[in-house]
Order: C-alpha cells, then structure tokens, then sequence
C-alpha cells in the first residue's frame, strides 16, 4: 500500500517539475478565440438589466429581483477596506451580456455546439465529450467521471453527463436553464445565503447575473461524479457575472470543481459572480477552485478584476463545507469563501493557497461565522508574494454566545519571495463564549536560503528549487485538493513563480 | 473628503470648555494639534480603529461620574519601591505631598516651567511623536491631548539613574477629568525606569511621549487602579533608536473602560522593544490594547505579549500590528493575545494584524481564547491542591509571560502580588 | 580528480578570512581526511566547493578533474560529480523525502543528458539502497529530514549520495552527534561506494570515524591552511597527542 501513495504523489511531484522544464510562455491561457458575438449595448442601466433577463426568458419574479438589486446598487459605493489598488472602474463603460451569436438558437445538445466553441474548451484541456477527463494520472480506483458546465462569457453552453446524473435525481445545468426548469428550487433559495443586499459587488451581480450554474443533490445522494464548471472570459471590455447555485439536500454528498480563464488583453476585465451553497442535515459538500485569470502583465497592465462573493450556509445539524481554492490569477483578487455554521455540529474548513506574482494583488481569505453548538472550523492559509505583489490574508472568526463548545483552528503562513512584495495577515477574531475554543497562528518568512542551497546542491536549478521548497510549504492545501486539482495546482504554482527568482 | 458630522459634533462637545494656552513652543505646538485636531474631528465606533470598543464615552463632553474606590488595606503599588515620588490628584500635580524631583543624571520639570522658555529639548518631542503616530491611523484623543494638557511633566536622562522616577496618581472626585502629557527623552547610553500607579480621575486621557537615543534603555511598568468606574484612554508614543531599548508593561485591574495605546517605532538598527499587558476583569469592564509596532531599522526585535482573563461579562479587545517596512531586514517580530475566559458571558475581541513589507524577516504571531483547561485543574486537584487555589495558579500560569516582561524582580513581584490579591477577591 | 590550489577565502560581509592559502589535491579512488581544530576552516572549505553562499573567493582555484569548480552554480557542480554531506543537513516541511531524492537524481541525470528514470525503475533502486543502509519505508516517505534523529538525518545523507553517484564526496563532520553503532552503520555506507573511479574527503574532529573509513591520507588543517600532511598515522599521533604539538611546529 505504501508503494502506490509513494508512486503516485511521485508521479504529482514530478509532474510539476515537468510542467515547469516545458512552459517556456507565462500564461499559457491568454490566446482568445475568433469568434462573431452578440453584445447587449456597452453600460448599466434598467433597460440592460431587462435586456438580459429577456435573454433569459426569465419569469416576472426574477427581473424583479434583478431590478430591486439594481436600484439599491446605485445607491451603494464600492468598498475600499481591501489593500488593493486599481484604477477606477468606469462601471458605463463595460458590456454586461456577450453571447456567441451560434448560441442565439439555443443548441439541444453539446453536439449542435458550434465547433469553434467546443475547439476552445479542447485547448483549455476541458473535453466536453462525455468521457473521463481532466488528462493526467489513472487513479487507483480506475476511471473518473467529471460533469462539465461549460460557460464561455455570459452563457452556458451546455453541460455534459446530464442524462447519467438525472438517473440518480440530481440537477446539473446552467442557472439560467434552472430558471426556467426549476423555479421553486431557485425561487427557494437565491439569494437566501447571499442576499441581494450582500455587499456591492454581489448585490451588482444580483441585477446583471448572465448565467453560471446550477446543482441540486437529492436527499441521501451521493452525486456519482464530479462536477464542474469552466469559465472561460473571451469577449472584450466584457464583465463576467456569474452565479452559482448549489443545493446540497439532507445526508447528500458532492464535489464540485471551478476552473477559471482568460485571454490576455492590456485592458483590465472585470468580473464579479456569486457562489450560494446551500447544505442541509448530514450532508456535505466540497468545493474547489482553481483560479487561473489573466493576472495582467509583468507591469500590471491588464488582467481580470475579480471581485467574488462565496458563501455556504451550514443550515442544518451536522452538514459540512470545505472550502479548496488555489489563487494563481487576476490582477486584483477579492474574494472571501465563507461558512456559516449554523447548524448544530456543523463544520467549516478553508484551505486556500494565494500566489501574487509580479504586480499581481490579492486580498482574499474567509469568514467562519460559528452560530450552532458545538461547530467547527479550520482555516489553512498560505500565501506567497514575489515581484512587487501584495498579497493579504484577510479573515473572521466569530463565536456567538449560543455556539458553545465549538472549535476554530487557523494557521496561516507567508512566504516572500524578493524584497518588493508584501505580505499582510489581518484576521479578526470574536469571541463570545467560554466553552468554545479559538486559536489562531501566524508567520511570515522569506523562502529558506539553507532549503534552496540544499536542493541545488543536489542538482536542482534554482527554479526548480523554489517550486520544490513553495509546493512543500503549499502540502496542507494541495493534499485537500481532488487529485487531478492536485496536479494543475502544483504545475501552476511553479508556472505563477517562473521569473520570481535571480 | 468631507469630515462626518458626528465627528465634528464630538470634537466640539468635548472641547468646548478647554481652552489653549501658553505661549513660545509650547503654545506653537498646542496650537498646531488644534488645527490638526479640527481637520480629523474626534472618533466614533463606526470607525474601524473603534470596531471593537466605543469612544462615546471618552468623547463626550464631561466624564460620567465614577464613585470613588476604598482599596481597603492593600498597599499602593510600587510602595516598598525606592523611587523619586511624584503625586498627581485629579490630575494636577501635587507638591506637597511629592518629592524633591531630584535624581543625579535626570532633569525633571513640570510642564509649567517650561512654557515660558524659549529652547527647550522637549520642542523635539512634545506633539512630535504623537503626530508621527497619527499615519496611517488616526488618534484624535492623543491630538486633543497635545492641544490642551497643562499637566505633565518633562523627564531628560542624560546617564544612568539610580532609582525610578514614580508617577502617583490619586483620584478624589467622582467627576475629575485629567489631561496628563507627559515627555521623557533619554540621551545616549542613559537609562531609566518609571513607575506609574494609580486610577487618576474619572476620566483620564494621557499621552507619554518617550525618546529612546541610541543605546539607551527604558522601562515603564504601569498599574492603572482598581477603581471600577474610571475610564481611561492612554497612549505612549515611543521612539527606539539604534541598540535602544525600550519596555514597557501594564497592569490593569478593573476599570469599566480602558484604552491603551503604544505606539512603537523601531527607528536605528539593532533596537529592541517590548510592550506587554496583564488584564483582569469582573463585571462591568472593557479592556483594550492597541498596539502599532513599525520596524524601520534593521535586526530589530519586537515583542507584544498580552494577556486577559475575564469573567461575568468582561470584554477583552486587542489590536495589535506589526509593520515591517522595506528595508528593515532581518526583523524579528513576535506578537501573542490571550484571553482566558472564566465564564460563559465573557468575550474577547481580536485583530491580530502583520503587514510585511521586507522577505528576509521572521514575523509571528498568536491568539487564542478559551477557559480554563479541566485537565490540568483536575491534575492539580488530584495532587490536593484546593479548587480555588489550583484555579489561581494557572490563571497566574497564564498570565506569567506577560508579568515575564518586567526585568526587575522587586516591581514584578509588586505586580504577582497585587493579581494573586485581585484574584482572592474575585472568585470564580 | 579535485585539486585545491592557493585557496583564500573571506566572508562576504565582514573581513574576515577563513581559508588562508589551501592546497590539496585528491586522486581518483584516494580517500582524504581533514582534521583540525574547531575554527580551522575545515567546514568552510566544504561549503566552498559546494558553492554556499555567504564566502567569498579572493584568491586560488578548485578543480574537477580539469574543470574550475569555483564559478558554477551549486547545482552544476552537484551535475559535475561533487556531493557535500552536510554536517547539518536541512530540514525541509512539506517535501516528501522520495520527491526530493528523485528530483534531484532526475536533475543530474538531465545535466549530464542521460535518460531520466522512471517512478518504477527509481522505486527499485531506492528501496534496495535504503535497505543495506536501514532507512525504512517510512523515513522515505516522511518529509525531508523532518523529525529525523542525528543518526537518521546522516544516513538519509547517505542515502542521496548513493543514489546520486557521484565522483568526488565530501564527508563534513560526519561523524557528530553519532553513537558508536550509528557511526558503523553511517561508515559502511560509505566503504560499499567506494571504489577506483570515486575520491573522498573526510572532514573530521576525531580518529573515530578514520578507524571505520581507512584514510590513504590525512591533512591537519589550522588556520585556514594546511599546516601537514602525512599517512593514517598522522590521525593517530592526533589522536594520542592532540594538536598542540603539531601546531607549534607549525609555527
């Protein structure tokens, strides 16, 4: 047994290295596609949120949830707590809705997809045939399934497996098509863990959401596979707006994937989705994410602003998030996956590995809001900056009077690489009953002289050193990682250092 | 931007019946806080350096009245200390019942002698570390403090002194209001140490600026008082220079509203500074340790260590930074916050900050909270030691790295003395 | 194989100087031992030619078989044949011990354009080599060096020169922090590799190790410089007389 957890973790860690000797380009991403497009006129208005909830074919009850999101965005001013910097977004200035103009019929299939789409998701290594995916290690169990919902800027175009996953009653579609098809699970519970209200740029999502996905497990289902979804941003001047909707039901269980991608362009992109995780008695839902943006130059010209609004919502007794990300992308990254834990025995996890290269900035950490009794949490947070980056970890943990007896654990580590970057750690802890208990640690440090002259000595040039040395002090995160995560995760946090040394 | 109205609407209730005085530098620099104070008006909780604790009161414009508080037959702190005694009541200083500011090697002079003067060594201090601690964040209360202090005393040690000079501050009326200034300058190679004891008055708002030369060392050990009603917002602004040393500790013992602030700034090479806390609190008590430490020199070291044990409903907040900035390499920065929570009512409030602007640096830092380990009381207790006692003992475990940070034994035992005797009263 | 000439050597940030003038040259097969007292430069002499940072070279050269050692990369001079047993070796969380080993032999081979092995070919090897040298199963999967004892740290160096063949190794302290048994078991190690094509330096304080790896030649170091050299014997009379001797004749 030993002999095959060495082999393949072997077989991982020397897949980064490969990954790393044979990209000799940067962002391997940044081609876009030629494709005609439909675009909703540039800037936001009532009439642009109409035009897209027309798009949609959407019912009377979900443009008016659009508009009253509207009407209170404009009220509200963008925030500014997060040590990011960015030129003002001129919010007139960007298209909301791009739609391949193949797609103004709605295909019935993956297979009446115009081919220079699916061409795309092919060179991302996304195949949207229905066969295991994600290329890489055969793992012990044999073959995987992964369900793909495929978003190319503002729509779906179409998800795999979908007939396989009805057999065992769970919904995969996109969140437009779950509009549609399944309003009273939508009309349930959109917005009911993000509200509307939330915040400005989830309460901008709220009026202007294009599509995104949607996910429903029955009660006491172990979802027979993966799923996934691929956002791929191509359109230019154009905002992405996704929104996700999962809904975990009583003992059911599912592991949802999220890749991310985009063409490189000089002008910054903006892109601001909402993730609502719904989970319910017993059951548990593990989410993961792979960030890889556009994160703009090696001078911060251009990239994707990503502003994202992630939540679950531990509703009942006993149910379980984790919460996996790996954040190599975008220019700017704002992003806090919470839990709620309200539930009584319920349990929260975040593990996050945020690599701010060049003249990249990420703020970006969790909230675990501890309401039920005898809850739990775990925060693993490693950040690296190199080049003139600033990367921030930023957290809550709060214990409520009535969460007695609950658990929280945090570690976070810095790691710099270079003495341009930054590296800040800026959690909040709050306390308010004695039976629970708390503990936070942190450090900061720059990347062991004596650990990298240990590996050259052995033979390893310097980059590979340092992607040695960071992907062991990014073990914790990687190992919370589905396997084939696991795999472009390592290759990318040596692809997102390359330059960073000498 | 324009300034929120309640902020104005603060800064003029509070200030309203102080009045600017003194002419020369003194009256320049007053003046000068004046004008700074207009442009930031005075802090309210929707302020995020206020999250945690609510200014209102320190803002309003006369303190809520405080009883007065018997501490019975307990010594005053630091009595069995040899030190230069100086007696403040209800704010003011008081000569008869001090003694002669006279200690080879260190010039003490109140405030008052030295407004008429027209160079004074203090020019360099008094309102300058406090506006140099005004970025990136704001402390109003100090500026206001600057402006309109009279009271206070200017300390210079030039070598060694051979006993601490000790500030005594006694409170005799249920509305007394202070504004106490104090500036202390170390020259190269000096060293001193002072005391500072008491409740001071009902509502006190202190600033202590303190230059640390290069090579120099200070310690400052301070026991706020035991009344319950007193509100305090206190601020020690320090400035470390190369192969300086810097310390300072706080005792703090009931009080329903405590602000201290300490400012650090690690300027030379080489420097060191500690600033440490030991808080206990029963009932109605809210305690807050806020704390910006900048690392500019190199091979500095920098500890923060502070620790709250509360009980039926007392709240415990820490903010506490380290800032490394470009450059200042090889720093050694190490942060803890600790609370022990004896009953279910109790909260601790935390941000435990680091912003890293240098690689080659060693930064931690720590925070927990929770109650008391039933392990190692039952551990204790199938040993024969009593409940109460074996309680005692850890919650003096607890708090035993803070109380560490005093390097004389003499002060530090003043200090376990006076907890074992707060927890005595305070069972649990 | 390596030859030393004129060695000067001063830490890059203060001026101090370590190595005064170092001359030693090592035949193939020849295994070399330097002893001397605590400051005498042995291990600075060990970190130079594995290209530490931290030092730097005033005068003098180092040669592998022809080739100056002193202006590569560490890692070109590891790909050169050259392996340092660190008297200290690192700790480094989070990087399992096979990674690492199996990086580090794939890296040389690609150096030297031989074909990289395989996960099952490289599995083989290390597990026999582990096993003559009682590194369990578990040591290699464990991360490097972390938790390991001073005799588990020392064999793990082993280890990695075993895997790594290479020409020339040098044995810095070796022996500390060893008991007696460890010691053998470190020291046999080290006598299966030997062999025609492949020197040794062996850096050490005491005679111990020398009765278990048989020195062709011994050198006492003091003072950054070479002050004698001889045969087996010369550890002995070190070992009976201590140092005192020889350096004042040195004087």
């Amino acid at each position: 047994m030993d002999g095959v957890e060495v082999e393949v973790r072997e077989g991982v860690d020397r897949e980064t290295i490969e990954t790393v000797q044979a990209m000799s380009g940067k962002y391997k991403h940044g081609w876009e596609t030629d494709i005609e497009m439909d675009y909703a006129p540039k800037g936001l208005s009532e009439d642009i949120v109409r035009l897209i909830s027309s798009k949609n074919d959407e019912p009377q009850w979900m443009l008016d949830w659009r508009l009253a999101a509207y009407r209170r965005w404009v009220k509200m001013t963008e925030p500014t707590w997060a040590m990011v910097n960015y030129p003002t977004i001129d919010y007139q200035d960007q298209y909301y809705y791009a739609k391949p103009k193949s797609m103004a019929v709605k295909p019935k299939s993956l297979d009446e997809v115009d081919p220079k789409l699916l061409a795309t998701y092919a060179k991302l290594g996304i195949p949207l045939k229905e066969q295991a995916l994600l290329a890489g290690v055969e793992t012990p169990e044999g073959e995987r399934k992964v369900a793909v919902d495929a978003v190319f800027d503002s729509v779906s175009l179409g998800t795999t497996f979908k007939g396989e996953l009805a057999k065992a009653g769970v919904i995969f579609c996109s969140i437009s098509e779950a509009v549609r098809e399944h309003p009273e699970l939508v009309q349930k519970y959109i917005g009911s863990v993000v509200p509307p209200t939330d915040n400005f740029f989830a309460t901008l999502n709220s009026a202007v959401f294009s599509d995104g996905s949607f996910v429903y497990i029955p009660p006491g289902t172990r979802c027979p596979m993966e799923l996934s979804t691929y956002f791929r941003i191509n359109a230019e001047n154009t905002g992405q707006f996704e929104r996700t909707l999962i809904i975990c039901d009583r003992g059911a269980y599912v592991s949802y994937l999220e890749g991310c991608t985009a063409p490189k362009r000089d002008i910054p992109q903006l892109h601001a989705a909402v993730v609502e995780i719904v989970i319910l008695e017993d059951a548990e839902v593990k989410y993961s994410t792979v960030q890889n943006w556009y994160p703009g130059d090696e001078n911060g010209v251009g990239g994707i602003y990503n502003f994202v609004t992630k939540r679950a919502d531990c509703r009942e007794a006993r149910a379980k998030v984790m919460w996996t990300q790996v954040e190599t992308g975008s220019a700017i990254t704002w992003k806090y996956p919470s839990c709620i834990l309200r539930g009584d025995d319920s349990q929260g996890e975040f593990y996050s590995i945020a690599i701010a290269n060049n003249a990249q900035q990420a703020d970006t950490g969790t909230k675990m809001i501890h309401l039920g009794k005898r809850t739990k949490s775990r925060i693993v947070s490693k950040g690296i900056s190199a080049g003139r980056a600033q990367n921030t970890y930023r957290g809550l943990v709060s214990m409520h009077p009535k969460a007695t007896d609950s658990r929280n654990y945090t570690q976070c580590d810095s790691l710099l690489i270079g003495d341009k970057c930054g590296a800040h750690t800026v959690p909040y802890i709050e306390v308010k009953n004695n039976s629970s208990r708390v503990e936070h640690e942190a450090t900061t440090s720059k990347v062991d002289e004596d650990q990298l002259f240990y590996c050259r000595s052995r033979g390893m040039d310097e980059e590979e050193a340092v992607a040695l040395v960071v992907n062991g002090f990014c073990k914790d995160v990687l190992q919370a990682l589905p396997m084939e995560f696991a795999m472009e995760a390592q290759a990318l946090v040596a692809i997102s250092l390359e330059g960073s040394v000498g | 931007m324009m300034l929120v109205q309640a902020k104005t609407d603060a800064l003029t209730a509070r200030s309203g019946a102080l009045t600017v005085s003194g002419s020369g530098w003194l009256g320049a620099a007053r003046r000068d806080a004046v004008a700074r104070l207009a442009a930031m008006g005075l802090p309210t909780k929707r302020d995020e350096y206020w999250r945690y604790t609510d200014p209102a009161s320190l803002t309003a414009a006369t303190p809520t009245p405080a009883a007065l508080f018997d501490a019975g037959d307990e010594a005053p702190a630091f009595d069995g200390i040899d030190a230069v005694k100086l007696v403040f009541v209800d704010g003011v200083f008081d000569p008869a019942q001090s003694d002669d500011p006279a200690l080879a090697g260190v010039e003490i002079t109140h405030l008052s002698q030295a407004e008429g003067v027209d160079i004074h060594w203090a020019r360099d201090v008094y309102g300058v570390l406090e506006t140099r601690g005004q970025t990136p964040v704001q402390r109003p209360l100090a500026t206001l403090n600057t402006a309109y202090a009279t009271q206070g005393f200017l300390i210079r040690a030039t070598a060694k002194a051979a006993k601490p000079v000790s500030f005594l501050y006694q409170n005799r009326s249920t509305t007394s209001d202070a504004l106490l200034h104090h500036c202390i300058k170390l020259e190269h190679g000096a060293e001193l140490t002072l005391l500072e004891s008491g409740p001071a008055a009902a509502r006190i708002t202190a600033v202590m600026e303190v230059e640390v030369a290069d090579g120099a060392r200070f310690h400052h050990i301070r026991s706020q008082g035991r009344d319950h009603e007193r509100r305090a917002a206190t601020h020690v602004f320090s400035r470390v220079g190369a192969g300086a040393l810097f310390k300072s500790f706080t005792l703090t013992a009931n009080g329903c509203l405590t602000r201290n602030e300490q400012i650090v700034e690690l300027v030379g090479n080489d420097g060191v500074a500690h600033v440490a806390g030991a808080a206990v609190g029963d009932g109605i008590f809210h305690h807050d340790d806020t704390v910006f430490m900048t690392h500019e020199g190199q091979r500095c070291e920098s500890r923060q260590v502070f620790k709250k044990v509360l009980m039926n409903g007392a709240v415990g907040v820490f903010q506490g930074k380290i800032l490394v900035k470009q450059g200042a390499q090889k720093t050694d920065g190490y942060q803890i916050s600790q609370s022990l929570l004896l009953d279910g009512d109790s909260q601790f409030l935390a941000k435990p900050e680091l912003e890293i602007y240098a690689d080659d640096v060693k930064c931690s830092h720590g925070s927990t909270s929770g109650a008391i380990d039933d392990t190692a009381l039952f551990y204790l207790q199938s040993r024969g030691v009593p409940k109460r006692m074996a309680q005692s003992l850890l919650v003096l475990a607890f708090l035993a790295e803070a109380i560490g940070e005093i390097e004389d034994e003499a002060i530090a035992e003043d200090i376990r003395s006076r907890l074992e005797g707060w927890l005595q009263r305070h069972e649990h | 194989m390596l030859n030393i000439k004129n060695l000067h050597v001063k830490l890059e940030e203060e001026d101090k100087v370590i190595l005064n003038g170092v001359d030693l040259s090592i035949g193939a097969g020849e295994v070399h031992a330097i002893m001397g007292p605590n400051g005498s430069g042995k291990s600075t002499l060990s970190y130079v030619l594995a290209g530490r940072e931290g030092y730097t070279v005033t005068d003098g050269s180092a040669l592998l078989e022809g080739e100056e050692l002193l202006e590569l990369e560490p890692e070109a001079r590891a790909a050169a044949g050259l392996f340092l047993a660190f008297q200290y070796p690192v700790e480094i969380p989070g990087v399992g011990n096979m990674t690492f080993l199996r990086t580090a032999v794939n890296a040389q081979r690609k150096a030297r354009g031989e074909e990289e092995l395989s996960a099952g070919e490289f599995l083989k090897i290390v597990r026999a080599k582990a096993k003559t040298l009682q590194i369990d199963a578990d040591m290699l999967k464990r991360p490097v060096n972390v938790g390991f004892s001073g005799g588990e740290k020392k064999r793990n160096e082993i280890l990695q020169m075993a895997m790594l063949e290479p020409k020339m190794c040098i044995l810095d302290e070796t022996d500390s922090g060893l008991d007696v048994d460890a010691m053998k078991l470190v020291a046999e190690g080290v006598n299966a590799l030997r062999d025609a094509g492949r020197s040794f330096l062996v850096i050490t304080h005491y005679q111990r190790l020398l009765d278990h790896i048989k020195p062709d030649f011994v050198h006492i170091m003091a003072a950054g410089r070479i002050i004698k050299s001889g045969g087996p014997e010369l550890a002995l009379e070190v070992e009976n007389n201590g140092y005192a001797d020889l350096l004042a004749e040195a004087e």
